[in-house]
């Protein structure tokens, strides 16, 4: 009868982890030790091999039982001493110790969004949420009958302007005067990332905050054009939503951007169902008005520029369908992230 | 902007699905918002974005998908009744406010329902059918966008228009039965007494076109965009004249919106042209002609373009272009206010080819030479590392704050900065302190049954001075979740001075910590924390008074605030290698009574200055408040540590010097060995 000794070990090394008691382990011995086991029953073939198998078998057999044994040593100490000791840890409680606590999923995302650009060559700096007109409108291309001037779409606070007679500091409706201030206090080339808070009068709701960040994104050198623009925020879409995101570019209107776009994802990758193209952020190249108005010599430079809503994203990504849920700051939200 | 596509076919058949069409217009920048049936018609719902009031209408729509499909606009002829000049019908005071105004006089006409077509045009839009005379002026301002209005003449007192400013007191009932108050601020239409319509925005109820109407004055005109915007707001009025007015209209669109008004009103209501009278400020100076480079479009956009493909594109849209050769000279349609500069142009060309057809390129980002302030960020990274280590959860509240708040939390701060139009009382201040949007989220959460809380949140406190990024810490409940512990102790004093300490160990700084009476807080249980010198931040135990105003009753909440413009400058100190020393350590243990009010830093501090270079550290071991004692005094237990960078220290060597050390704590400090 041929024996199969690789076949043979397996099976030892299978069954041997399976032994979790004495009598099982007894049981084992006697199935490959005992006088009718598996051991005596290769030596007892070894009559009728010739000399050369003969040789294999003898060797196999003694391997086998060396192997048995080896196991059955280790297995006996252990099951002895859990026997003697009667100590069985219930591994199922819980762990003790202060557990962690949790970075807020808004400056998760923005920080998230921030390396995505620093990891791609951009420098991140902070600008103050307590702005002027000029770094918030007018060295924006915003004239002064916009709208978006009305104290309905801005939070003017109860403070002169010291840099002009007549006027009101005010909150930043956006981090756009951020690329005002970094201009007027740098040379191109640049490439630079501006978050933060913004504030809007906008009343409460679902989708709606008077405080809510942004994150703002500035690239000027002396040529720069759109198709870097729409590869570099393609890229950064791939990396922040997942290899697979759909996106457009679809014109769009920024008093401070000409040609300006809008960025859609296509929502269906996202797995969210109710309109096909959601947008996400507004971009374009830099109005040369805004360059002009920063102080550089005409026609020198090209720049873009874009802006996206961090509540926005985090919202999208994580399917959060309030708004208010960011700033309510009630642990059972906080601690899922 | 609503746009039936039944009416868009009366001007051009665009040969495409609805699909087709509405990709389409989105990726040409009008974006389509919605698609519904209305009846037999499909009406798309188009987001127009502020630049382009000129496709607020249906005509400029049909030119733009005329301009995106290459197919040719059929505008409706208008017949020119060529009128004649009425005198001192219009009177302007002031061209700046009204830059343009039309009056048509039209007699015998007769008022009754429009024509079937014409209503249900309307219809598709959402307008109702009133008569001929309004349903007119509502079709010709969705045809052409030009807002009109339609007086009954014989109710105009003194039978003239005056365009002024209201005066303070005067008021009219508008159309919608309203009775409006109105002041100086707002541009009316006037007759010769009274306010008859509130310019660009409703007319009025006393003078509008009835069954009986005979004579019909017709305006057309160009009233200023930020006057009816801020009326508009003032009056809490949106109509579709004021949309588009806000959005300014077309100088010249003033007259042919007039003529074809005029033209229609004369077919249907039968009437008799009685004249026209028109008063104008000098038109504005036109489209200017724009250079454009070829070289310039390809380098801003990233892709190549041939002189005859942008004429045809440009030409499509309505441009006229004067020259080709490697540049263009191109003047824009008269109503396309928003085309000014080469950039605009070339807009308009990426359109035409669509962006998504555009490449995609990676830019190339040189070294950027901007002195980063990547300290406090970096810092602020940390913080949250540290902080979330030690079991807090980041909190992001809001910036504003109620008067009231402050209040409640015992800060009286004169100075907070205001915010000039707040939403709501709820948000009239810029927070001067951390403390009330902390206690806020306490609050809410334990509303919410969730009691044991530890936050912390990196923000800003504002002042006139400007902007601060501030910490605050704040903890509160039982302490962490220990199922071995038979009870759950309530979070105290020490676990805030630990979470504080945590930032200050790891970042290399060490703080003093001082007694010190502060507002919001208990008087027994509060500090300032100082580093360097200088202060910092406090912390300690909130009072009992400002927890029950808030509402707070049942638990005590810690709190710790730490300024942190002061403390990134100080932060992350050079290190260097401290050598570990090879030699066993001795350690000491001392136990005293002093006096109660003696701090505990001050032991440690004696002891130190007493180690003569072999004490390494003093490490406290508990803190005893029995009867066993002498009243008035605590007792304390602290091991010192003595070590040697050189030798191995000898027991009769160590033993000297601890026993200098506790005499001079004795002598110094009054302490009574225990």
């Amino acid at each position: 009868m041929p024996w199969n000794f690789d076949d043979l070990q397996n099976q030892v090394n299978q069954e041997a982890a399976g032994v979790d008691s004495l009598q099982a382990l007894e049981a084992f011995r006697l199935k490959y030790l005992g006088k009718k086991g598996i051991v005596a029953a290769i030596f007892a073939s070894l009559g009728s091999a010739d000399g050369q198998q003969k040789a294999a078998l003898g060797k196999g057999a003694n391997d086998l039982r060396g192997c048995v044994e080896q196991w059955m040593a280790r297995k006996s100490e252990q099951l002895t001493h859990a026997q003697a000791s009667g100590e069985r840890v219930d591994i199922s409680l819980p762990a003790t110790g202060q557990s962690m606590g949790h970075t807020h999923i808004l400056t998760q995302t923005m920080e998230e969004i921030v390396a995505i650009f620093e990891h791609m060559g951009f420098v991140t700096v902070e600008t103050p949420e307590i702005e002027t007109e000029f770094h918030n409108f007018t060295g924006l291309n915003i004239s002064l009958e916009h709208p978006s001037r009305d104290a309905f779409d801005t939070f003017y606070l109860d403070a002169p302007d010291p840099s002009a007679r007549g006027r009101q500091l005010l909150l930043r409706s956006h981090t756009s005067p951020g690329q005002v201030r970094i201009m007027k206090q740098h040379k191109p080339p640049m490439a630079v990332i501006v978050p933060g808070r913004v504030y809007r009068p906008d009343a409460v709701d679902a989708s709606h905050s008077f405080m809510f960040h942004q994150v703002e994104g500035l690239l000027v050198d002396q040529q720069v054009q759109f198709s870097e623009l729409k590869g570099l925020l393609t890229e950064f879409c791939r990396r922040f939503f997942g290899p697979k995101v759909m996106m457009r570019f679809r014109p769009h209107f920024f008093p401070f951007t000409e040609p300006s776009a809008e960025v859609d994802i296509n929502a269906e990758i996202l797995g969210i169902q109710r309109k096909k193209w959601l947008e996400i952020l507004g971009c374009g190249m830099v109005n040369p008005k805004v360059f002009e108005a920063v102080g550089y010599p005409q026609g020198k430079y090209k720049g873009f520029a874009f802006g996206m809503g961090v509540e926005r994203m985090a919202m999208l990504k994580y399917g959060i369908n309030d708004i208010r849920l960011f700033y309510e700051n009630d642990v059972r939200f906080l601690k899922q992230f | 902007m609503k746009l039936s596509l039944n009416w868009l076919k009366d001007y051009i058949d665009p040969k495409l699905s609805t699909n087709e069409l509405v990709e389409r217009l989105t990726m040409a920048g009008l974006e389509v918002e919605a698609v519904e049936s209305v009846g037999i018609d499909t009406v798309l719902e188009i987001e127009v974005t502020p630049n382009r009031p000129d496709c607020l209408n249906i005509l400029g729509l049909a030119r733009e998908i005329g301009a995106i499909t290459g197919r040719k606009v059929n505008a409706p002829p208008i017949k020119n009744h060529k009128p004649g000049p009425l005198k001192n019908l219009i009177h302007i005071e002031n061209k700046k406010d009204c830059s343009r105004y039309i009056g048509t006089l039209i007699g015998q006409a007769q008022i009754k329902d429009a024509p079937v077509d014409m209503k249900q045009r309307l219809a598709s839009l959402g307008i109702g059918a009133i008569h001929n005379a309004v349903d007119i002026t509502n079709f010709v301002l969705m045809e052409t966008g030009q807002p009109l209005h339609a007086f009954d003449y014989d109710k105009l007192t003194g039978g003239k228009i005056v365009v002024r400013r209201a005066k303070a007191g005067e008021r009219i009932v508008t159309l919608d039965g309203i009775e409006r108050k109105l002041d100086p601020s707002v541009l009316v239409i006037a007759d010769a007494q009274k306010p008859v319509a509130i310019a660009g925005i409703m007319g009025g109820r006393d003078t509008q076109i009835t069954a009986e109407t005979k004579n019909i004055l017709l305006e057309s005109a160009h009233f200023d965009m930020g006057l009816v915007r801020r009326a508009c707001r003032m009056l809490g009025i949106r109509t579709d004249a004021s949309y588009r007015f806000e959005r300014n209209v077309d100088f010249d669109g003033v007259l042919t919106g007039a003529n074809r008004a005029t033209d229609l009103l004369l077919r249907l209501t039968g009437g008799v042209l009685s004249g026209r009278d028109e008063v104008s400020a000098p038109a504005p100076s036109g489209t200017a002609k724009i250079k454009v480079k070829i070289s310039d479009i390809e380098s801003l956009l990233g892709v190549e373009v041939t002189p005859l493909k942008v004429k045809t594109w440009l030409s499509g849209l309505g441009f006229k272009i004067t020259a080709v050769s490697g540049n263009l000279t191109v003047v824009p349609p008269e109503n396309r206010a928003d085309i000014q500069q080469d950039v605009d142009v070339i807009e308009e060309i990426a359109r035409m080819i669509g962006f998504d057809r555009l490449p995609l390129k990676l830019p190339m980002i040189k070294s950027v030479n901007i002195g980063v302030d990547k300290g406090p960020r970096a810092f602020k990274k940390r913080l949250r590392r540290i902080l979330t280590a030690a079991g807090c959860d980041e909190i992001i509240t809001h910036a504003m704050m109620s008067a009231k708040d402050l209040v409640k939390s015992a800060i009286t701060d004169k100075t907070a900065l205001r915010i000039f139009n707040p939403l709501s009382q709820d948000q009239e201040l810029m927070r001067p302190a951390m403390l009330p949007s902390a206690l806020q989220v306490v609050l809410t959460n334990i509303h919410h049954g969730q009691k044991d809380l530890r936050f912390f949140e990196i923000g800003k406190c504002y002042s006139p001075d400007g902007e601060k990024e501030t910490l605050a810490i704040v903890l509160t409940g039982r302490r962490s979740q220990d199922w071995r512990a038979n009870r759950k102790e309530p979070v105290e004093f020490f676990d805030l001075k630990g979470a504080a300490e945590g930032i200050f160990q790891n970042t290399g700084l060490s703080a003093v910590y001082e007694k010190a009476s502060l507002a919001s807080f208990d008087c027994g249980c509060s500090a300032t924390i100082r580093v360097g010198g200088q202060q910092v931040g406090i912390l300690g135990k909130i009072e009992r008074k400002v927890l029950s105003d808030w509402d707070i009753k049942s638990q005590d909440v810690y709190f710790a605030q730490i300024d942190l413009e002061t403390l990134i400058p100080t932060a992350n100190p050079p290190k260097g290698y401290q050598p570990i020393s090879e030699f066993p350590a001795i350690v000491r243990d001392v136990s005293l009574a002093v006096k109660k009010e003696i701090p505990y830093q001050k032991i440690e501090e004696v002891c130190l200055q007493h180690g003569e270079n072999i004490l390494k550290s003093v490490q406290f071991v508990e803190q005893y408040l029995g009867d066993k004692i002498p009243p008035g005094t605590k007792g304390l237990v602290f091991s010192c540590q003595y070590q040697s960078h050189t030798k191995t220290l000898r027991e009769d060597e160590v033993s000297a010097v601890h026993e200098r050390m506790v005499q001079a704590l004795i002598q110094e400090l009054s302490a009574i060995r225990r």
